[in-house]
């Protein structure tokens, strides 16, 4: 057990792509403007979430969202989340909560208590909300307690909730089956929104806005679809570190022009470096998956020492909230708000289908099989963030799942030459243990010992393979 | 020509030296102290005047142990990790998990028929389930650590040690201790509290035999007595269960020795000097 001094700034960490090295500035710039939209107060701000799809909405009613889960990850990349965490804390909230709400729960009853910012808020800070909209979903369970507690602080700050469910998965049953009702639900609990907004800020929806807003973001979804498959270049011209950076414009700024101009520009750049045969690192060796968990956002440098070892992170379920609508088989409709409510049960039903036709398979594992192979991958990587309830129990599922499958011994394989040849489906995996930005449950020692032994243990496969 | 090798183990608390020529010639161990560098010197020198040998005789030098960075005369550092399952395969060809108990880790590792590592975890964030738990405990009942074990064993009653803290377990203890309970059951419950971590920390891997305890932890029969019972299994302990570690990585530089000569790729090696280093 070590522990190393964690209030040391991290070295910078470096990034393969310049569209990756662009996105801090871009937060910064976001951050600052929705406290100049603040202190102007000519638009309303909303506290609000992602992976909610209720970007188009939020931006045709030109309502300012303040991602509040977006602040919290800036506060844990600047090290400067645990005093938020404290304050918490001193409210008797338990750390084993999730930190990202009790960072937004500290930073909100400071400011309150204030008036004004807290002192060296990291980028200003987080501006007062004017409403927040809140959804639980089935996602994350923190996503519908936070707002209320940070309520207490601000009770004239009122709270929207919706609910946006789906099917869960079942093999002998046809999602289909149920999902008009799910469908008329969904519309039903967007519509309500539409009419709070309205109601809020006193003016009517221009649905011919919204359709076109709508008609950004399927584009933009399919743009970086076909933006992230380039990764499966051999070298892989971009890793899961750049994307844990490219994550703002497709999580934070949906629907909007920038972020669809963002992955047009990402695109060509990736189209270039392949071209060229330049890879996330000079001489790739291994190709890794990152599926699943939240990353440790004070340590995104972890990527680089994987990257130093010849590592490259050719693909990541986090953050991956997108599909391409071409693939997807939803209902055809020229409503925006119907269409909206199709494409969220489409996606969370993307792989269900697929995961009905192999034996023991789920649809979250059947996302990591496909990707496993299409993308070449030697060993999956993943991130037990303690604090996060959502991902934690599913992970160490996923990967029991997986090891059924991808066994270390040596099975025949007929080659497109017709040749039986011997080749081992074995697939390591490395679980890593910290948090989301609760900085004092990580060890730069140790994590990067664990990678350490990751990396022999496929240099010892790939030694394997060879003989 | 036989030639030799020389693995190195900074661990925590304790530093290993093994240098191999067709078996182990030469086992060293000595405390870690907090001058890493001149104690890898100090331990390395050691262990060539018990084998009569230079270090220029030394073929190729591997480091492992969380300070392996730290060893200056080495050709290359392997994680202890992969250095504990060569040896342990070495000593136990039919080993499949490992269990390496350290005086601030614990780890589960689990090797296939080659010695290979294909899962392990670890606990490094906590003191409970370590060696330095068991070590606190004896310093509040005023016993020889080496004791621990066979005063544990005497045990008719364990007590149960309800906290897992090491530093709440300690107060535990003293409460105990006041109420008149016998230390072989304070210790007996100690060892099963402190086994009970272990296990759990294990079971995320799927335990096959045979199962071999590795590390200081290793030494205390109380411990090992309180994780078979739990795990309902034999557990086997190599005759020096803390150079497991030294030993795998000696053994990992003659493989990389010899892989290199067989393919005919030089390999990089340091120079061999046991160089003066100011703390």
């Amino acid at each position: 057990m070590v522990d190393e001094k964690k209030d040391i700034k991290p070295k910078k960490r470096s990034t393969a792509t310049r569209a990756a090295a662009s996105i801090g500035p871009m937060v910064k710039e976001f951050i600052t403007g929705t406290l100049k939209a603040r202190a102007e107060g000519k638009q309303k701000l909303a506290y609000t979430f992602i992976v909610c799809h209720h970007d188009e909405i939020l931006r045709a009613m030109d309502v300012v969202p303040l991602w509040t889960e977006n602040f919290a990850g800036i506060c844990g990349a600047k090290r400067d989340a645990e005093r938020f965490l404290q304050r918490a804390e001193s409210l008797g909230l338990s750390r084993s909560l999730c930190t990202y709400a009790l960072c937004g729960i500290g930073f909100d009853q400071w400011r309150e208590e204030l008036g004004d910012m807290p002192p060296n808020a990291p980028w200003g800070g987080l501006a007062r909300p004017d409403f927040m909209i809140s959804s639980g979903q089935i996602l994350c369970d923190p996503r519908t307690k936070w707002y209320q507690a940070s309520q207490q602080f601000m009770p004239d700050v009122p709270i929207y909730n919706i609910d946006l469910p789906y099917p869960l998965f079942q093999r002998d049953r046809d999602h289909r089956e149920v999902w008009d009702y799910y469908h008329k639900y969904i519309v039903k609990q967007l519509r309500g929104l539409i009419s709070f907004l309205e109601e809020q800020t006193k003016k009517k929806m221009d649905y011919d806005r919204l359709s076109e807003l709508v008609d950004l973001t399927d584009r933009t979804w399919n743009l970086i679809d076909e933006t992230y498959s380039l990764r499966k270049a051999i070298p892989c011209p971009m890793g899961t570190g750049d994307a844990m950076n490219t994550m703002v414009p497709l999580c934070f700024m949906m629907a909007t022009e920038t972020a669809y101009n963002f992955f047009l520009d990402l695109k060509k750049e990736l189209e270039e470096k392949i071209a060229k045969g330049e890879g996330e690192v000079e001489n790739e060796k291994y190709r890794l998956m990152w599926g699943g968990g939240l990353p440790s956002w004070y340590a995104l440098n972890d990527f680089n020492y994987f990257n130093s070892k010849g590592a490259s992170f050719p693909v990541e379920t986090t953050y991956r909230m997108v599909v391409n609508l071409n693939e997807m088989d939803i209902p055809q409709t020229n409503d925006p708000v119907e269409h909206i409510a199709w494409r969220w049960l489409g996606f969370w039903t993307f792989w269900y289908d697929k995961a009905k036709q192999r034996p023991d398979s789920e649809p979250d594992v059947e996302r990591l099989i496909n990707w496993i192979e299409e993308y070449k991958i030697d060993g999956v990587v993943m991130h037990e963030a303690f604090s996060c309830r959502t991902w934690h129990v599913g992970l160490l599922w996923q990967l029991h799942q997986l090891s059924k499958i991808y066994k270390p011994i040596p099975i025949f394989e007929i080659g497109k030459d017709g040749e039986k040849r011997k080749v081992y489906r074995e697939l390591p995996s490395l679980v890593l243990e910290s948090d989301i930005i609760d900085i004092t449950s990580y060890s730069e020692v140790d994590t990067r010992n664990k990678i350490d032994a990751f990396i022999e243990t496929l240099e010892s496969i790939r030694l394997n393979r060879a003989n | 020509m036989e030639l030799y090798f020389a693995g190195i183990d900074i661990g925590s608390t304790m530093t290993k030296v093994v240098i191999l020529k067709d078996g182990i010639i030469t086992s060293i161990i000595g405390p870690t102290g907090p001058e890493h560098r001149r104690l890898a010197n100090k331990v390395m020198e050691d262990a060539l005047k018990k084998s009569n040998l230079t270090l220029d005789e030394i073929a190729y030098i591997v480091a492992t142990g969380y300070g392996r960075i730290n060893v200056p005369f080495s050709d290359k550092q392997i994680t202890e990790i992969t250095c504990h399952a060569k040896g342990v395969k070495y000593l136990f060809p039919k080993a499949r998990t490992i269990i390496d108990i350290g005086g601030q880790d614990v780890k589960g590792i689990k090797i296939d028929g080659n010695g290979r590592v294909n899962d392990f975890v670890m606990n490094d964030k906590c003191a409970a389930g370590t060696g330095r738990f068991i070590e606190v405990i004896a310093h509040t009942l005023g016993i020889e650590l080496s004791d621990v074990g066979d005063i544990s064993l005497k045990s008719r009653n364990p007590s149960t040690i309800s906290n897992i803290c090491t530093i709440w377990a300690q107060q535990e203890v003293v409460a105990s201790l006041a109420e008149g309970i016998p230390v072989s059951d304070i210790l007996a419950g100690i060892h099963r509290s402190l086994a009970d971590r272990i296990v759990r920390l294990i079971s995320r891997l799927k335990i096959e035999d045979e199962i071999i305890v590795t590390g200081g932890g290793a030494k205390n029969k109380g411990l090992i007595y309180a994780i078979s019972g739990l795990l309902d299994r034999e557990l086997r302990v190599p005759n020096e269960p803390l150079i497991t570690g030294a030993l795998g990585a000696a053994l990992m530089g003659k493989e990389i020795l010899e892989r290199s000569i067989k393919s005919n790729i030089p390999i990089e090696k340091r120079k061999r000097i046991l160089e003066e280093v100011e703390v």
